[in-house]
């Protein structure tokens, strides 16, 4: 029968198939730092990673791109991953109850204490530099209508167009419900993207007004303007490196590698690394590694 | 600003310029679809077999794998790696989940349809049951289920573009870091070989399922009833 030359595909399905097993078995890092979609934390994963293998004897893995900060907490609570970038805001996600406070050093002490004692999790102090959420518009239509503050928009709200991430639409305690409410703000229409289309988005007409990242550096290469959140809601978004409390049992001189960076990265010098990634196009690993050499921290 | 303008050379040269990297994700995306597949069938085909023998189960698998199919697949990669972890195995068994379905309903329609004519010439010469499945229905239906493979291979390719969003790698990985870093090159270096792949996916498994029509097929001992009618 014809039917036996088709003999080769089941062999060759289970070739693949043990390949495959196989090559998933690999060699194990010792640490595995997770990042989010955007360049920043890549940035600053690759800058941990350089310092960790340059003063420590152990070995890195970055794994980039994971969908939201919370798959980055799951993943890091299985110890799939024991090293990652997280904003002090975070806590406004339902991990944990929380009192409601947006004082900037109160929301970080509720995010150290609590992702401790929830997590297990050591939340280190802030390397410097805030990443929130503003509402961000084109230069000129911001100056044709005269928009400086968030309260500004709110007489041609039925006729604007929102462009915004998908997760901040369903974040019920600092998402579009609560912001909704807390300035009497409604959008004609919300389109719900990628967090890095949103800046061409509104650069190109095709919304009015977008919900971006503050230290996000096609702000300026785009020429938008970000409003000013007068009414306070955005609650603070310090950056921190966040690991596991037994890693660093472990391996204490983790903590003493990346400490250089503790407080020393402002928003400044954020928005220009992440600058030289998005529209210079060098690669994350290139720009970490050339500004750790350029302040003396790599030894290597 | 406008990122600047682009042209094929450009795509052309970082493809070759970063070739064994793209090669790397192309053999991993490929491993994740055919792992994915294989475990569906390996699963699937049976189920479709429980299907054609008994009318309430089919109700509840088709039930259960068309909710399975249902589910967007970024909520179900997510959902699996909180059990899983990170990860191509957390991509695989998505891509499993997802394939049941097609592989499952075709393996029952194909079984359903076999001429009944067969099916009594074969009791007629004292075959049994399992020997009917086997040596008629089976091969009957081959067709069948190779186009429920084929629907699932070509949804399977599209999905393993998003395990970067669980940790696994393949294609969607240059596809990601192409999106992030607002660099159109990258996200055609990836989405390109991916669209290849279920295109030629589509027709390699569309030539097997035609070679396994056994309906179309000339054979000494038993002409096909259409091929006899054509003839005459």
């Amino acid at each position: 029968m014809k039917l036996n030359k088709l003999k080769w595909i089941p062999m060759l399905v289970c070739a693949i198939i043990l390949t495959g097993l196989t090559s998933a078995c690999g060699i194990k890092s010792e640490v595995t730092i997770g990042t989010q979609t955007y360049t920043e934390t890549k940035i600053l994963a690759e800058m941990y990673k350089a310092l960790i293998e340059d003063r420590t004897n152990l070995n890195v893995d970055i794994i980039p791109d994971l969908a939201s900060s919370s798959l980055v907490i799951n993943a890091m609570k299985r110890d799939d991953v024991q090293m990652a970038t997280l904003y002090t805001g975070e806590i406004f996600n339902n991990h944990f109850p929380i009192s409601g406070t947006k004082d900037r050093k109160e929301v970080l002490k509720e995010a150290q204490e609590g992702f401790q004692k929830h997590y297990q999790f050591t939340w280190m102090e802030p390397l410097g530099f805030e990443n929130t959420y503003a509402f961000t518009i084109r230069k000129e239509l911001a100056e044709s209508k005269g928009y400086t503050k968030i309260s500004d928009v709110k007489k041609d709200m039925a006729n604007m167009k929102l462009g915004v991430d998908t997760t901040w639409l369903e974040r019920s305690t600092d998402g579009y419900p609560a912001f909704s409410k807390a300035y009497g703000i409604k959008f004609g229409q919300i389109f719900p993207m990628e967090i890095s289309l949103v800046y061409s988005a509104v650069a190109n007409k095709q919304v009015d007004i977008v919900l971006a990242y503050s230290t996000d550096s096609r702000l300026k290469a785009y020429n938008l303007q970000t409003l000013q959140d007068d009414k306070q809601f955005f609650p603070p978004y310090d950056a921190s490196p966040v690991l596991r409390s037994d890693l660093l049992k472990k391996h204490p001189e983790i903590k003493d590698a990346i400490a250089p960076l503790i407080g020393h990265l402002d928003a400044d010098t954020m928005i220009s690394l992440n600058y030289q990634v998005d529209i210079e196009k060098k690669s994350e690993r290139e720009v970490a590694n050339a500004y750790l050499k350029q302040k003396g921290l790599l030894k290597g | 600003m406008e990122s600047k303008h682009l042209t094929f050379s450009d795509f052309m040269s970082y493809v070759s310029r970063n070739s064994g990297m793209l090669w790397e994700y192309f053999i991993q995306h490929l491993t994740m679809v055919v792992i994915g597949l294989g475990l569906a069938v390996i699963v699937g085909v049976p189920l479709g077999i429980l299907c054609s023998k008994n009318k309430w189960a089919a109700k509840v698998i088709l039930f259960i794998t068309n909710i399975l199919q249902v589910v967007p697949s970024l909520a179900m990669l997510v959902v699996l790696m909180l059990w899983l972890g990170l990860g191509t195995k957390t991509v695989m068994v998505g891509l499993f989940l997802y394939s049941l379905n097609p592989i499952a309903r075709n393996t029952y329609v194909g079984l359903k349809q076999v001429d009944p004519s067969y099916l009594e010439s074969g009791k007629g010469i004292g075959m049994s049951a399992f020997q009917l499945l086997i040596k008629v229905r089976f091969p009957l239906s081959l067709t069948y289920i190779m186009s429920g493979l084929r629907i699932a291979a070509v949804i399977a390719i599209g999905v393993v573009t998003i395990a970067p969003l669980v940790g696994g790698g393949g294609l969607g990985r240059e596809i990601y870091a192409g999106l992030n870093s607002n660099n159109s090159l990258r996200i055609f270096a990836g989405a390109i070989p991916a669209a290849l792949l279920a295109i030629v996916a589509d027709i390699v498994l569309g030539i097997l399922q035609r070679k396994m029509d056994l309906t179309k097929r000339k054979s000494g001992a038993a002409p096909a009833p259409t091929k006899v009618q054509k003839i005459l």
